[in-house]
């Protein structure tokens, strides 16, 4: 058996959904054909148990106890096979299944890592969690259906000439008369669909707000609400439970009409079947075999529309991967032709000149103007330039490399703390963590460093989290480390730790940090202070103090202006 | 390894099933009935096929035939008729019987203590909120109704069978063995199998959600090959749980069919040999075998929900462990006297021989103004939530009005003293809801005018809806800094005479916080409020400053006195003027020698 997920998930060919799916299949075509052939023979052993009951039934009526025992015997190989190529065709099915999957998960991943920044722009939040939790799924599963379709059509027009082959009016009785009630069946499922559809929706927000209760439950606790909230959940639930109530009262007439539709085709072709053995035309075997025969093509057929309708949900699944593999970064990549170190970096919109190896501060009367500045510094959005050389005219993967914009919105990544902080052991750690006042977050942990994170690092308070991020970004040590508004959510003393710590730790590099705590401030080489966006002031932070009062309000927060 | 929630013992799942279904008798007797009807009216299929046989073989007239097919049909109809309301009726039962379950649940988990969650983590009774509930909401709706009609229509199918030939019945018992040992050594290994199947797979799609959501961090720190590595892991994960299932079922299908089989293959060979003895008719081995043949379907179906119901069984036992977890001893108590508070000896750790509060001594003042500042992870928070009722000191008492806070009732309690920390939390629902959550009755002058105490009234008046606007997780975000206006507000529409605030406005930008602290200020006049913050301007306006080191209180005193002190309080406050000492020291507060009670 194939070993998953494949080491390279190839080139994907994103021209269209219907084009991505069969990549897919073609990248597994060996399984593929295998599943079929195995769909096909088991299938075909399924629809000749019934001949077999019937050839033997036949030889006992006819007093022939040799032929008895002879077809109850082939009936037994006919059955032990049918076991083993059913297990067969499920081994590969779930195998091409998964490979479809995972192959999707593979080159989705890599085109998000190409598209970085440029991503969350251009594709919204919750399309990409429905890749992650039903697309993978249902193209999975289209992939699956391709092969076990194929083999229930086969199956179809074999069972379709063993009838045809014992009487011709009754053989179409059956033919026209199965499809006729899968359509009427299928016409009744899709409303009961949609219905599902709403319930599993309203249970998801049921679930949902339960689990916003015990996410909030200490914020609950602090100010009570309790027996408020409680009436509220059950409000919510017994309308969830009204509407499983509903949704079921379509589902019963769904599964009395399946009782009934076939039910009263099977009686239809025995009275048929029974009327013709009377005269002759068949014998009483065949009689028992064409019941058998077409209460069990309502198996295949059920297949044929599932595997529509699993196509269908896979097509509309690819078309979603189809458009995220299709999205284009920004802008074409520059050669990189001209590539200055240690220059001067500079955003002539503002004014802001960072001096090479040394600790800038900004600060901002509207703490937005500074996050902006710090943008256009890291070439996130254009302007900036290096030594002279605007960021946008070198490849962007230098850019990144040389220059780290360390934000508060930076998302903590789960499994192990110290794979998120130290990824590639650069051995910075243990100075990073100093410096970051972060080690007694790391003695709290059960494990230390090697502690799980949760997602997004929920786990970890605001100041934590905080100090977290700080310690990467140190950990990654670029030249250029911009730093927005690392501080704002520790204390005061362990603020002024941080701000001690952070200079040596930084000592002989470009560092800027985007703050107005003055406890920072007080530790920086230069301060550039700006109003509208514009810098109106430089020096270091007990100049500025002395000579320029709108600074001294904004950094004191003395009384307002 | 902080201790788990209790998970309930079988018995006792299994008592409160049955508990759960005894409270509705007479729906849980109308469901088996109409089902075990909808399965006998099943039965008469086969028995007139065979009379049907029988009669073709006798040579008979069309007329007779003609009779039986009009008794099958209508055998039929009379079965699809039953099965409607059969479903019916057990759809309705089970949603009851779920919905029961789960508001007991949230109703319990509402009222879980505090330091019970903990300890035990959120992520835990998280899971057990929405994971198990959704796990038995399935075993309730699908696995219980089908095990239930499974079992009834092979319980009669083989009753049926036993009627046409007890000797044809006979051959069934070849396949128990093989059924019996086959599935209980699936059963055993199954439930883990596809637990851990599940959990792999949502490592994969967790792992690609973050690296889709975390983009252009994963762009800025130079992730990229960590990101492939860690999703070719979590898939390499996914594989070999999903192998393991695929051996389970590899193993116990064909065993399952065969002893499918193999009573089939005797039924009809037993049959064949009693017909030509001329002990059994041709209609009876023809029924007989159509009998046997139509076990397999009701026993499949019984098989293939075998690992669900034990799913199910076992999150029942989670979310019943839940509801066993100690309850907090709730005596009657005097009302409070006043409403001073008041901390003697207060001890206190979270955890058994990790004391964070070392003995605090500290009375509140009606009134006054407090604040709290100390290092991280010197105890301020904790003492916040000491103050605020939230945990119970281990050694030592907080009582308001001489009367202890653990021995209010909790809608006593937030009457008395409320607690607003820096975490913030917008519960799904209306902004209205959320803020009228602590006092539902609030009239609307009320809920617009605690908003504009905290400087919030024109962006919730901006909202699309205004008040109506549902918040919260996927409805409209509000930033960190709304939230924490919203969680202020609240605080005001509670009205306690005490406010615990823990560092409440961090989130806000500086300038917006001591906007909102002004205005907040002049909202709770007369109130006592606990300010604990990292903000040094929050100290400077507050009536007294309690500096918190190392689960002590080593100053007390108001601002002007503790600066003269020259203490650890005076260091930091110069250096955050950026005066006197100068930056180049940074205050070292464990240095500071602790200080008795200021003189007031």
């Amino acid at each position: 058996m194939r070993r998953l997920p494949v080491a390279d998930p190839g080139l994907p060919d994103a021209r269209s959904a219907t084009r991505f799916l069969s990549w897919l299949i073609r990248r597994s075509r060996m399984t593929i054909v295998t599943a079929i052939a195995l769909a096909v023979a088991w299938m075909g052993c399924q629809s000749l148990v019934p001949a077999m009951v019937g050839r033997a039934i036949d030889a006992a009526a006819a007093e022939r106890g040799g032929a008895l025992l002879g077809w109850a015997l082939v009936l037994f190989v006919i059955g032990v096979v049918q076991a083993l190529t059913g297990i067969s065709r499920h081994r590969f099915a779930t195998v091409n299944w998964l490979a479809a999957g995972f192959r999707t998960v593979q080159v989705t991943v890599r085109q998000a890592n190409r598209l970085g920044s440029a991503l969350p722009r251009r594709l919204d939040a919750g399309e990409a969690v429905a890749i992650g939790t039903s697309d993978i799924t249902h193209i999975g599963g289209a992939v699956d259906v391709a092969a076990r379709g194929t083999g229930a059509l086969l199956a179809v027009a074999t069972v379709t000439l063993l009838l045809l082959h014992t009487s011709v009016p009754l053989g179409l009785v059956v033919l026209l008369g199965v499809p006729a009630l899968m359509a009427v069946v299928g016409g009744l499922i899709r409303p009961l669909h949609r219905r599902q559809q709403a319930y599993r929706e309203q249970q998801a927000r049921l679930t949902g707000q339960a689990a916003d209760l015990v996410t909030g439950l200490r914020v609950l606790r602090g100010v009570g609400g309790e027996a408020v909230m409680v009436a509220r959940y059950r409000a919510q639930s017994q309308a969830l439970r009204a509407a499983g109530v509903r949704t079921a009262s379509v589902e019963s007439l769904l599964e009395a009409a399946q009782v009934l539709l076939p039910g009263t085709f099977l009686v239809l072709v025995t009275w048929l079947g029974a009327r013709f053995a009377a005269d002759g035309r068949i014998t009483v075997g065949q009689l028992v075999s064409f019941y058998a025969y077409a209460a069990f093509l309502v198996s295949p057929l059920r297949q044929l529309t599932d595997s529509i309708d699993k196509l269908t949900r896979g097509h509309v699944s690819a078309r979603r991967v189809v458009r995220m593999l299709t999205l284009p970064r920004v802008a074409a990549e520059p050669s990189g032709a001209a590539r200055p170190r240690g220059g001067e970096l500079a955003d002539p919109e503002s004014g802001v000149r960072v001096v090479p190896g040394r600790l800038t501060a900004i600060v901002a009367r509207d703490p937005a103007d500074a996050a902006r500045v710090a943008d256009r510094l890291g070439r996130y959005a254009g302007g900036a330039t290096l030594g002279g050389v605007p960021l946008t005219d070198l490849p962007l993967a230098e850019v990144r490399e040389r220059i780290l914009v360390a934000e508060n919105e930076a998302r903590l990544f789960s499994g192990r703390l110290r794979a998120d902080l130290d990824p590639y052991r650069s051995g910075r750690l243990a100075e990073a963590l100093e410096a970051a006042a972060a080690r007694d977050i790391v003695d709290g942990l059960p494990d230390g460093l090697d502690s799980e994170v949760v997602e997004r690092g929920r786990s970890f308070s605001g100041g934590q989290q905080q100090r977290l991020r700080l310690v990467r970004a140190l950990v990654a040590d670029p030249e250029v480390l911009i730093l927005v508004e690392p501080t704002n959510a520790v204390d005061a003393h362990t603020e002024a730790r941080i701000a001690e710590r952070l200079r040596a730790v930084r000592a002989g590099r470009t560092t800027v940090v985007c703050t107005s705590s003055p406890l920072v401030l007080g530790h920086t080489d230069r301060v550039l202070y700006l109003e509208h966006g514009r810098v109106v002031a430089a020096g270091t932070h007990h100049e500025l103090l002395g000579s320029e009062p709108r600074y001294a309000r904004v950094v004191l927060r003395q009384e307002q202006s | 390894m902080s201790p788990a929630l209790p998970v309930a013992g079988r018995s006792q799942a299994w008592r409160y099933a049955r508990s759960l279904f005894r409270r509705h008798p007479g729906m849980f007797r109308a469901t088996v009935g109409l089902h075990l009807l909808a399965a006998l009216a099943g039965l008469a299929g086969p028995r007139y096929l065979g009379d049907l046989v029988q009669a073709v073989q006798r040579g008979t007239f069309a007329a007779e035939l003609n009779g039986l097919a009009a008794a099958l049909a209508g055998f039929v109809l009379l079965q699809a008729v039953l099965t409607r309301f059969a479903y019916l009726a057990s759809a309705r039962l089970g949603e009851q019987v779920l919905a029961q379950l789960r508001e007991e649940f949230i109703a319990r988990v509402l009222t879980l203590p505090l330091g019970t969650v903990e300890s035990a983590g959120t992520g835990d009774l998280l899971t057990r909120t929405t994971r198990d509930v959704d796990a038995l909401s399935r075993c309730v709706r699908l696995a219980v109704p089908e095990t239930m009609i499974a079992l009834l229509t092979g319980g009669l199918v083989v009753v049926a069978l036993v009627l046409v030939s007890p000797v044809l019945a006979a051959p069934l018992l070849v396949g128990v063995p093989i059924t019996v040992a086959g599935t209980r050594w699936y059963v055993r290994r199954a439930p883990a199998g596809y637990l851990r199947q599940n959990a792999a797979y949502s490592e994969v799609t967790d792992g690609l959600t973050e690296t889709v959501e975390g983009a252009r961090t994963v762009e800025a720190l130079g992730r990229q090959r960590q990101r492939v590595a860690r999703t070719d892991r979590d898939l390499g994960r996914s594989w070999r749980a999903e192998r393991y299932t695929l051996f389970l079922r590899t193993v116990w299908w064909p065993v399952i069919e065969v002893s499918y089989l193999l009573p089939m293959v005797l039924t009809l060979l037993t049959g064949g040999w009693l017909y030509l003895r001329g002990t059994v008719t041709l209609g009876q081995l023809t029924a007989a075998v159509v009998y046997v043949q139509q076990l397999i379907h009701p026993l499949d179906r019984l098989l293939s929900w075998l690992d669900e119901l034990q799913v199910g069984a076992a999150s029942l036992a989670r979310l019943l462990g839940v509801t066993a977890a100690p309850h907090p001893p709730r005596p009657r108590a005097p009302r409070p006297d006043g409403t001073r508070i008041e901390l003697r000896g207060v001890r206190f750790g979270y955890r058994e021989g990790r004391e964070v509060l070392h003995g605090v001594d500290l009375t509140l003042r009606p009134g006054e103004r407090l604040a709290v500042v100390g290092p991280s992870g010197a105890g301020k928070s904790t003492l916040g939530r000491l103050l605020a009722g939230i945990h119970q000191p281990t050694e030592g008492s907080v009582t308001v009005g001489g009367v202890p806070l653990g021995a209010l009732a909790p809608d006593r309690l937030r009457a008395e003293v409320a607690l607003v920390s820096q975490e913030h939390h917008v519960f799904i629902g209306t902004l209205r809801d959320n803020l009228a959550m602590a006092r539902p009755s609030a009239p609307e002058p009320d809920v617009r005018a605690a908003l504009a105490a905290v400087r919030a009234l024109q962006w919730a008046d901006g909202l699309p809806n205004g008040l109506d606007t549902v918040v919260g997780e996927g409805a409209h975000p509000l930033t960190a800094a709304q939230a924490q206006q919203v969680a202020l507000a609240r605080l005001i529409l509670a009205d306690p005479h005490t406010l615990v605030l823990d560092e409440a406005t961090a989130l806000l930008d500086p300038r917006a916080a001591r906007d909102l602290e002004r205005s907040l200020a002049a909202v709770v006049r007369g109130r006592t409020v606990v300010a604990i913050a990292h903000r040094l301007f929050s100290a400077h306006d507050a009536d007294r400053v309690a500096v918190v080191e190392d689960g002590r209180i080593t100053e007390l005193g108001s601002h002007d006195e503790l600066v003269a002190a020259n203490g650890p309080y005076a260091a930091l406050w110069r250096s955050w003027q950026g005066r006197g000492e100068g930056p180049e020291r940074p205050p070292d507060m464990a240095r500071a020698r602790p200080r008795e009670d200021a003189p007031l």
